[in-house]
């Protein structure tokens, strides 16, 4: 069994207020393999967000199961669910939702409160994992004495400072200029390079051209799967990327 | 947050300044009654006294039926509210004859009394020996104990307060006193009261009984129960049911009537300082509320980073408990602070209440069960958030 199993995973629901239930996904089954470094790509309102979620076990699907690790995240309680989180994924979000009234470093450690860690080994444990990130100089800072490709690094150092097997990046480059988000697409890659399993949320094709394959979505429904990133998959969203 | 700190402290301070106020006004009432001396006095049913003491009169020879006895102290300590009784003190009152005068002579114990009579300046020492006796001023004076004032100091005493230091010395002039044929040493004279005492002999129980020749006999018995809000009424039921053959009667209606203004002052500021911890519950509830709303994206973040419900109820607990705290102890410094500073527009004496201990505690445990009773829903109502829709939340 894959690493990481996505079941004819299908999702609909309710907006409030409208009687007819909206499908996001039909049907959607892959396979990531440990040490992948996987993007998933689509149009917005493509459904792409919300499988992330779904594999980072914060939504439940309406049908389908993911199997992560051999664990049927669905079937755990909710609460459950939530230490699950904390063992096996990072997140790293589009807006990198640093704390604003928190250090770079305290942020880091945000995951580790919950821990039975004591206090010396929680700042130890970020400390390394801000220095990995070359922040080292930078713990005391407050979130907008950063720039935006530090915060994003924060947000990487904060993802992985629990050490889970499993990143989930949502749009990590969204809202950065270039030069900062080949900087962030960097640090992932050089994280990948040391073993790190990551799951990217993109519609950035360079972004998605740092990785080992893309997964294509639209409409609810998995495209398909290139297993080099590149304009050899003949479908519309690469067609389009390659006649640039 | 700094609206949940202001709102507790505003209803805290209140309601501490209104409590230690009303403390303030208890505690003078009941100096006040300490002042009146005795709340209670038993006497015999049915005598025919000529000398008179306190209302009560008495005569030389008596004949009621039954007197009071030594006996009737152990009756009384029997009764149901005995521990609210702070002192008793039985009295034997007689006339005796010094020096071819006649004067009421009351046995007491004397420590006591002079604790009940905190009016009492006792010039030289209070009789601890069996032929030792206390005069009063005017006794002292017929008796040439001390030196007839001249009515020019006189004047000036009398318009002196208490606490003048203008006082006249008083000097013994002579010690020595036969009464009832025995030898006895006088060691103290009280000052002048402008009551009946200033007339009056004081010496032990036991001697006076001796004296008299009326040996385990009691004329009255004052008992104090100066317990604020004390139900005297019941009190004296009992009394009387223990002793049926004496008669029971309360003193100091007007310092009761008095009492029971404060007490409806009290009820009334519980009334005002539940108002004021409602108020602020409702403040608390409506802010944490926004709290939530504001932080929404905060909790999405943690329980995407893997905190469980449990924890996301915990921390809002936790921040509403510290916060809560902070107002409390702001509230309680005002409280107190206001409570000193308004005592003088309430009070008599203008004392303001001592910051007691036992009201800080409550006024912190009342904001902390304030701030966190209010803030249960919204923290339970935190957690609940769906963590995909919380993170999506602008």
């Amino acid at each position: 069994m894959s690493f990481i199993t996505i079941e004819n995973v299908t999702k609909t629901y309710q907006p409030n207020g409208v009687a007819s239930r909206a499908t996001v996904l039909r049907g959607v089954s892959a396979e990531i393999e440990e040490g992948e470094f996987v993007a998933l790509m689509g149009p917005s309102g493509s459904g792409k967000t919300t499988l992330l979620t779904i594999i980072g076990a914060m939504s439940q699907p309406t049908e389908g199961r993911v199997v992560i690790d051999e664990v049927d995240v669905y079937d755990l309680s909710e609460e459950r669910r939530a230490d699950f989180r904390r063992e096996y994924l990072g997140f790293v979000f589009q807006q990198h939702h640093l704390l604003p009234y928190l250090t770079a470093l305290e942020n880091v450690m945000l995951p580790l409160v919950i821990t039975k860690l004591n206090a010396k080994e929680k700042r130890t444990k970020a400390q390394l994992a801000l220095e990995r990130m070359g922040l080292g100089d930078k713990f005391d800072r407050l979130p907008n004495q950063l720039s935006g490709g530090e915060q994003g690094r924060v947000a990487i150092a904060r993802a992985l400072v629990n050490e889970p097997p499993l990143l989930l990046a949502d749009e990590p480059t969204g809202n950065l200029d270039s030069k900062t988000g080949d900087e962030i697409i960097g640090v992932l890659r050089a994280l990948n390079e040391q073993g790190q399993t990551i799951l990217m949320v993109t519609h950035n094709p360079e972004a998605a051209a740092a990785t080992h394959r893309v997964l294509e979505i639209q409409d609810g429904i998995l495209l398909s799967e290139s297993a080099e990133p590149g304009c050899h998959a003949g479908q519309s969203l690469m067609e389009e990327v390659c006649a640039d | 947050m700094a609206f949940i700190i202001i709102g507790l402290a505003v209803g805290v301070g209140t309601v501490v300044a209104l409590r230690s106020l009303t403390a303030t006004m208890e505690q003078e009432i009941g100096a006040q009654l300490d002042q009146y001396g005795a709340n209670i006095v038993i006497v015999p049913k049915a005598s025919s006294q000529e000398l008179s003491y306190g209302g009560v009169t008495l005569s030389a020879a008596t004949f009621d039926l039954r007197q009071l006895t030594d006996e009737d102290i152990s009756r009384i300590k029997s009764i149901k509210y005995a521990n609210r009784l702070s002192l008793i003190a039985p009295k034997l009152l007689g006339a005796v004859d010094i020096d071819g005068q006649k004067f009421l002579l009351s046995g007491a114990q004397l420590d006591q009394e002079v604790r009940m009579k905190q009016w009492w300046q006792v010039v030289g020492r209070v009789p601890d020996k069996a032929d030792e006796l206390l005069l009063g001023y005017e006794a002292a004076q017929k008796l040439g104990v001390i030196e007839a004032v001249k009515s020019a100091d006189h004047d000036s005493m009398l318009h002196s307060d208490h606490t003048s230091v203008r006082q006249p010395e008083l000097k013994l002039l002579r010690t020595e006193l036969t009464l009832g044929g025995e030898e006895f040493r006088v060691v103290g004279v009280i000052r002048e009261t402008g009551a009946q005492d200033d007339r009056m002999i004081f010496a032990g129980l036991p001697t006076a009984q001796r004296v008299l020749h009326k040996p385990g006999e009691l004329s009255l018995i004052e008992v104090s129960a100066l317990c604020q809000g004390c139900p005297i009424d019941d009190i004296v039921a009992q009394l009387s049911a223990a002793l049926p053959e004496a008669k029971v009667s309360a003193l100091q209606q007007a310092v009761r009537a008095r009492l029971q203004t404060v007490e409806r002052l009290s009820r009334f500021s519980t009334a005002l300082s539940v108002v004021m911890l409602l108020i602020g519950f409702v403040m608390v509830f409506i802010t944490m509320m926004n709290s939530v709303v504001e932080r929404t994206r905060e909790v999405g973040v943690l329980r995407a980073l893997g905190f469980r419900k449990s924890h996301i109820v915990r921390i809002f607990m936790i921040e509403a408990a510290l916060i809560s705290l902070l107002g409390g102890l702001l509230g309680w410094a005002v409280g107190a602070l206001s409570g000193v500073l308004s005592a003088p527009y309430f009070t008599e004496t203008g004392a303001g209440a001592k910051p007691s201990l036992a009201l800080a505690l409550a006024a912190l445990a009342a904001a902390v069960i304030v701030g966190v009773a209010s803030s249960l829903y919204p923290a339970i109502k935190a957690a609940k958030l769906d963590p995909t829709e919380a993170l999506r939340y602008y």
